[in-house]
């Protein structure tokens, strides 16, 4: 049972002249996964690390289940950490790595060492427990460092990309069975990734963020399917949402944008009273949502390269009067650099930026 | 082809061996000599052996006395530089607190001075705190003299061990003062062992300060007790010769007991 709430918290480090973390507000419930997503500095570290009591924080205000934690001290908040470089005590065997958090707590001996035992069971490190930390593999670390957090069993469990040490196929093994203990658990969860994949595929929410604020908070899909701003739009997929500059025309519902030479149709997809007044926009649209199109009449590029990566097909192209896309296309397209094809975007998949700010502009509720 | 290279090596070994443990060889066996045979011939072998020498140094000539002055001395010493070298070295590494740095080059800024520099002034304020010709104003010097090159060589250690394993520590609920106890102390192991073989090696063999500082017979620790073998006309080269084999016996079992733990910091990279 942990609510975790941060409620505008800021850090500022010593010396450094913009805040790393600013004003982030942000509530877990009881038994999420949240994400914290964001590149590299964007200060997720320096968030979890204030919530685990590591880091001082400059304002604002943490709680956990409504208890303001500001100045307890992190061994007293009863949160399990898994750190990126795993920090297992290299003077210890692994069964002393897993027992030393329950030692501390006054944990009966023989109850201690059954609490170990089952979760080595658990994680497969029943072999393991007589070596030290040198002795084992990068994936057999992970796991006693994955190991010593859920042995305690504590309020809250965070998680600072853990998964970043490890190579491809371990990763996506190791993903799902984080994202099986959390439904075995039901704890509370903070995980930090850089990894959009991590994110989508764990997170009950995603809270990505930039330049130590707080961008959007949301469902993965949701997050996904309505981004809220131009860096969340191209932070998430792969290859990014493509971004190009348009010009609005049309009236009330027959709005259209221009780009490319031609019209993408919005059919009412946007509320005309929140357009900017000089109309212009950036249009957005997911490489997945093109389909080609006759070039003869609407928007059209000249095909710059061709992916051709077995199970899709991915074309680079320049937009008719400048931008570059990309295009995710069926694998049997046949088409050549230098090539016109025409694109075709459905309204709904369709998003519009404010140029100024990198703000979506909303969708007429629908 | 081979085995002129392992002969020239063999032979380069054997001079540097006899190069530097002939003296030692050399003391030994004059240990078991007496002066006037010594005298007679420096080099000759100790036939017959004077094994009675050791027992009448130990018991005779205060050396009994001479060995666990100098015991407790040092080992005091040994055990407050490694404790508080320890802790002062853990919080150079770890913790940033104003003047940190200017702290640690002060310290550490002292080991340029020649003992023959502070060594007055050093007197005058023993006498002052009438620690003069005492057991615990000798510690307390020798504490002082070998602290900042024991700090020194255990900041480096310690500031080498990941933050990241203080901080699980920390989420493992210990206070800093068990942290530094269960995680710093035994992961700087290696590093602690070099700076107890060191500071025993030389606070066994030290000289000056003991001379400058203990008059009282009761007091004296074993490089003085050699000395008093050392008349104005006389020396009793024999006895000499006896009082410092006994006097290396603790030396080469405390770098025996260390040593192993020696290797393993000087190989370092021990934390990952
Ligand atoms: N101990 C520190 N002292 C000063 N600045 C720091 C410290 N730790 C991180 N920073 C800065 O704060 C910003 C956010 O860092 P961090 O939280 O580690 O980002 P992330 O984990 O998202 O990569 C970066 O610009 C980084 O340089
Ligand atoms: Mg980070």
């Amino acid at each position: 049972m942990a609510v975790v709430t941060l409620d505008r918290l800021s850090k500022r480090y010593e010396r450094a002249h913009k805040p790393a973390v600013e004003e982030v507000s942000l509530t877990v419930a009881d038994g999420e996964f949240m994400v914290l997503l964001g590149p590299s500095g964007c200060g997720k570290t320096t968030t979890l690390r204030m919530v685990a009591g590591l880091e001082s924080i400059s304002s604002g205000k943490l709680a956990i289940d409504e208890r303001v934690v500001n100045a307890v001290p992190a061994k007293d908040r009863d949160i399990a950490m898994v750190f990126q470089s795993y920090a297992l005590y290299p003077h210890m065997r692994v069964r002393e790595n897993l027992a030393f958090g329950l030692r501390r707590r006054g944990v009966a001996r023989p109850e201690i060492d059954q609490r170990v035992k089952d979760v080595a069971a658990a994680l497969g490190l029943s072999e393991l427990l007589d070596r030290r930390p040198h002795a084992l593999s990068g994936g057999q670390r992970q796991r006693v460092a994955l190991g010593r957090a859920i042995v305690r069993d504590p309020k809250v469990f965070l998680f600072d990309e853990p998964l970043s040490n490890l190579d491809a196929s371990l990763r996506a093994s190791t993903r799902q069975e984080i994202a099986k203990l959390h439904r075995r658990l039901e704890a509370t969860m903070i995980y930090v990734t850089h990894d959009q994949i991590e994110a989508m595929t764990l997170g009950d929410r995603i809270c990505v963020m930039h330049d130590g604020k707080v961008a959007q908070i949301g469902p993965p899909l949701e997050v996904y399917r309505r981004p809220a701003s131009v860096f969340v739009a191209r932070f998430l997929g792969s290859p990014p949402m493509n971004i190009v500059p348009a010009r609005l025309d049309g009236t009330e519902d027959r709005l259209s944008a221009l780009a490319g030479g031609g019209g993408f149709g919005l059919d009412g997809a946007v509320d005309p009273a929140r357009l900017p007044a000089d109309r212009a926009v950036l249009l957005g649209f997911r490489p997945e949502d093109v389909s080609l199109a006759s070039p003869e009449s609407g928007p059209r590029a000249i095909v710059q390269a061709v992916e051709l990566l077995g199970a899709e097909t991915i074309v680079s192209a320049t937009l008719e009067g400048g931008g570059e896309i990309a295009v995710r296309a069926p694998r049997d397209l046949v088409a050549q650099p230098g090539e016109p094809i025409g694109l075709a975007v459905p309204p709904q998949a369709l998003h519009l930026f404010d140029p100024a700010t990198g703000a979506a502009i909303p969708r007429r509720a629908s | 082809m081979e085995v002129l290279r392992r002969s020239a090596l063999l032979l380069a070994l054997s001079l540097y061996t006899a190069f530097a443990a002939g003296p030692f060889v050399w003391a030994a066996m004059m240990s078991l000599r007496t002066t006037t045979e010594i005298t007679r011939d420096h080099f000759a072998l100790p036939i017959p052996a004077h094994f009675e020498k050791f027992p009448l140094a130990w018991f005779s000539s205060n050396y009994s006395v001479y060995f666990s002055n100098s015991a407790m001395i040092v080992l005091s010493a040994v055990l407050i530089l490694t404790i508080v070298g320890a802790m002062a070295a853990h919080c150079f590494a770890r913790y940033r607190f104003r003047l940190n740095r200017v702290l640690y080059f002060l310290i550490f800024s002292t080991i340029i001075f020649p003992p023959q520099i502070t060594i007055i002034a050093l007197f005058q304020i023993l006498v002052q705190y009438g620690l003069y010709d005492t057991k615990a104003g000798l510690v307390a010097v020798y504490v002082a003299i070998q602290l900042p090159l024991t700090i020194y060589i255990l900041e480096t250690f310690f500031a080498r061990i990941p933050s990241d394993l203080f901080d699980a520590a920390r989420m493992d609920g210990y206070s800093e003062w068990a942290i530094f106890w269960r995680v710093s102390f035994p992961i700087a192991l290696p590093a602690v062992a070099t700076t107890v073989i060191l500071n025993f090696i030389l606070l066994w063999n030290e000289f000056l300060y003991a001379v400058v500082l203990i008059t009282d017979e009761a007091n004296r620790t074993l490089p003085l007790g050699i000395q008093r073998f050392m008349g104005d006309q006389l020396e009793d080269t024999g006895m000499i010769a006896t009082g410092l084999m006994i006097a290396i016996v603790p030396v080469i079992l405390v770098y025996a007991f260390f040593s192993e733990k020696l290797i393993q910091g000087m190989t370092a990279g021990a934390v990952k």
